[in-house]
């Protein structure tokens, strides 16, 4: 019988758990409206953000390129700089959305994972850094515009904390040759997936 | 890659079991988008639009296929680098589309591409790895022009090629599971006579355009 | 009996979050609201609109019925403890029924959902659970059955997903289960229990009144907190040996609690089965998306070789026994409160 480690099984379910029970009842307008409170608008928002989904996956499968350790310092570091990117966008919200450069940021992405770059652990948490915080800030500005709380934030954040450590884990724990290419096929689509949304954007049909 | 080593010894999960059981993660962490997609207006027309576009023209599913076959004909390190190259460098020759930039010949282009991917294929020939990608990406950047860029009207672009890329990728990975058949005995011929009506139809969408 | 270890600290943080969050942790026990439409006769029929209070004011919606009805009984008010009853009688013109709208204005900003139902005189009916997303209803003819199926499956795992207290007990017993096979068996058997006692209350059998049930719901959770200690320190107790009795036992008293949010107000008969299966499907698909994700997520730390603190490992099963010792004092007074 193969047995349960707990001490991780308690603080996944937990931070998932503890974001809930901030949870006030009051519910204002939202981007999107689950009818489920605005912590779980913010974790929707990310799953039909494209772009941000994208960046997110795509440093997941980055960072498990890279490697456990590094894996580590990006399932924390982008979570929270996207938190704090969210909050400044609140607090200074930005009347533009900047679509190029949410653009080229996973399209960016995307071609790292495709030549398989093995970048070191500081480059790679600045690099969630600054991904986390530019996707956030942009968040928070049209968040903030459509009336969204801090809790719907917090949300956002948790999706994109279980968006990258689920995707890092996986590329981790790949032993096959084959399934590490498949990774980097996956972060070639990103990349096609951003060349041709640039292309779209000269024509202005973002 | 010391670092995964390292960890290895930490970890209690055999490989095969967290293999099994993450893409079923990453399916549920999918499903949200899927669901509340419709949410955006005109998001499903975008993405189902994207995805059923390469497969309506033989054309392209063809040269698609051809490049996954071929791959796996040529066997590592080719049968990854032509899936991972060939979806940037395509989306490239969209791009140039998007922007206005006219290629010459496109047609006869996609037309050539699949004589040529099916001649590879007939003969088994073995180029240098990068004589392949060149040639691969050359041909990418004509589909990628040709079909990246119609899109339907009132659909976001990026929905579209979301699609578009997915659904090409897929057929590379048609292309390559076919193409596994290779290590078979009588799979051999079976991929050489594949690429014989790749070529041929290669030829006959030449002749259409000149007729 | 030696109080555990666990138990003074955990009621001193109690008291201490009464004190400075008593707003935020809201225990999850608003009730759905409901309108009654019935055909008296021809174009006149009577309307019962019954407003729960929510928390402990009177609810921030109203009802609006189409501008053509017109108000032959003026509204009646009566006011219950749990709800506030209004009745009219209108007559809705030569149009009839068919495709008018009523619409709750003020519900959007809660979590109440309203159930509206329709009875004609020739005894075909029409319901409609109405959702805070969008707070109105077309009344129309017979829907077919996956519309309500969908409605239902819907009204469950909302229900499941915010109700906060009954995910973590889950998660206390998550953190107690040893094995796979012990995993099976505790989930199975939680869904068991709550399954057969949210179908006694639905269908009438057996009924729990609200603020007895909030508080024994609550001692369940505080019944892991000093178990969970326990397994962490190696001892071992019945809990321990047997998780899938106690969610048994416990399951039975949550089954109740699912029935709070699955009001029957308002339903008709037939339909009856049908709403408690496909709620019960919806809490099931809540609760099975919980524990997978918290397993998968469990399973990436340890791919990950995540290292925590000690504080860190220990705050989730210290949340359990907290949030169960507030709770449980919060709604004991509210349960003197009420008598």
């Amino acid at each position: 019988m193969r047995t349960i480690d707990h001490r991780p099984l308690a603080l996944a379910g937990g931070s998932f758990l503890a974001a809930l029970c901030l949870a006030p009842e009051e519910a204002h307008a939202h981007l999107v409206q689950t009818g489920f409170g605005t912590f779980y608008d913010g974790v929707v928002h990310l799953f039909i953000t494209p772009p941000d989904l994208l960046v997110a996956i795509g440093l997941g499968l980055l960072a498990g390129l890279c490697g456990a350790a590094a894996s580590r310092g990006v399932a924390f570091a982008l979570p929270a700089a996207w938190l704090a990117g969210e909050l400044a966008g609140s607090i200074f919200p930005a009347s533009f959305t900047l679509p190029w450069l949410t653009t080229v940021s996973f399209g960016a992405v995307g071609v790292l994972v495709a030549v398989n770059a093995n970048l070191p652990r500081p480059l790679l948490v600045v690099l969630a850094c600054g991904a986390g915080l530019f996707h956030g800030f942009v968040n928070g500005s049209t968040m903030v515009a459509a009336g969204t709380d801090r809790l719907g934030m917090i949300g956002a954040s948790v999706s994109v904390f279980l968006v990258i450590t689920l995707s890092s884990a996986l590329v981790v724990s790949l032993r096959a040759h084959w399934a590490q290419i498949a990774v980097r096929v996956a972060g070639s689509w990103i990349a096609a997936i951003g060349l041709l949304m640039l292309g779209w954007l000269v024509r202005g049909q973002g | 890659m010391q670092e995964r080593n390292g960890t290895k010894k930490i970890r209690r999960v055999p490989g095969r079991a967290a293999g099994t059981l993450f893409p079923a993660a990453l399916a549920l962490l999918l499903v949200p988008a899927t669901v509340f997609a419709h949410q955006e207006t005109g998001s499903i027309t975008g993405i189902v639009s994207g995805l059923k576009h390469p497969v309506s023209g033989m054309d392209h599913i063809l040269a698609m296929i051809s490049v996954g076959l071929w791959g796996a004909q040529l066997g590592p390190p080719a049968v990854w680098v032509l899936p991972v190259a060939f979806p940037m460098v395509m989306a490239f020759g969209g791009m140039l589309g998007l922007m206005g930039i006219s290629l010459p010949g496109i047609e006869i282009g996609i037309a050539v591409s699949a004589i040529v991917l099916g001649a590879m294929i007939v003969t088994e020939s073995r180029p240098p790895l990068w004589i392949a990608a060149t040639l691969v990406g050359f041909f990418a950047i004509f589909h990628g022009h040709a079909h990246g860029t119609e899109l339907p009207a009132g659909s976001s672009g990026l929905l579209y090629s979301i699609g578009f890329v997915a659904s090409t990728g897929t057929l590379h990975g048609v292309g390559i599971a076919l193409g596994l058949v290779h290590a078979f005995r009588g799979g051999r011929l079976a991929v050489r006579a594949a690429g014989a009506v790749v070529s041929a139809a290669g030829v006959f969408f030449l002749a259409r355009i000149f007729v | 009996m030696r109080l555990p270890g666990f138990a003074l600290p955990a009621i001193a943080l109690a008291v201490l979050l009464a004190l400075g969050f008593s707003g935020v942790v809201h225990a999850h026990e608003s009730q759905p609201g409901s309108l009654d439409i019935r055909q008296i006769a021809g174009d006149r029929y009577d309307v019962v609109w019954k407003a729960p209070i929510y928390y402990g004011r009177p609810h921030p919606a109203r009802l609006e019925l189409p501008a053509s009805w017109q108000t032959v009984v003026e509204p009646t008010e009566r006011t219950l403890p749990d709800s506030i009853v209004s009745r009219r009688v209108v007559a809705v013109g030569e149009k009839g029924v068919e495709g008018s709208i009523v619409s709750f204005p003020g519900l959007q900003g809660t979590i109440t959902d309203v159930f509206v139902r329709l009875t004609r005189l020739d005894g075909t009916a029409m319901t409609a659970v109405v959702r805070p997303t969008s707070p109105n209803a077309v009344l129309r003819g017979e829907r077919s059955w996956h519309t309500t199926a969908g409605e239902y499956i819907g009204l469950g795992f909302h229900h499941i997903m915010l109700g906060v207290d009954h995910l973590l007990f889950v998660l206390g017993l998550l953190l107690i289960v040893r094995g796979r096979m012990m995993l099976f068996k505790t989930v199975t058997s939680f869904t068991v229990a709550h399954s057969i006692t949210l179908a006694i209350a639905t269908l009438g059998y057996a009924s729990a009144p609200l603020p007895p049930l909030n508080a024994a719901i609550a001692l369940s959770i505080l019944f892991l907190g000093p178990e969970i200690v326990r397994s962490w320190r190696g001892e071992t107790s019945l809990t321990i040996r047997y998780p899938w009795i106690v969610a048994f036992l416990f399951g039975l008293l949550h089954g109740f609690g699912f029935a709070s949010g699955l009001s029957t107000t308002g339903m008709p008969k037939a339909e009856l089965p049908w709403a408690l299966l496909f709620f019960n499907v919806g809490v099931e698909l809540g609760q099975i998306g919980f524990v997978s994700l918290t397993l998968l997520l469990s399973r990436a730390f340890r791919v990950l070789a995540m290292r925590w603190p000690v504080w860190a490992e220990r705050a989730p099963g210290y949340a359990v026994g907290v949030c169960g010792a507030y709770w449980t004092v919060q709604r004991t007074v509210m349960l003197f409160m009420s008598l």
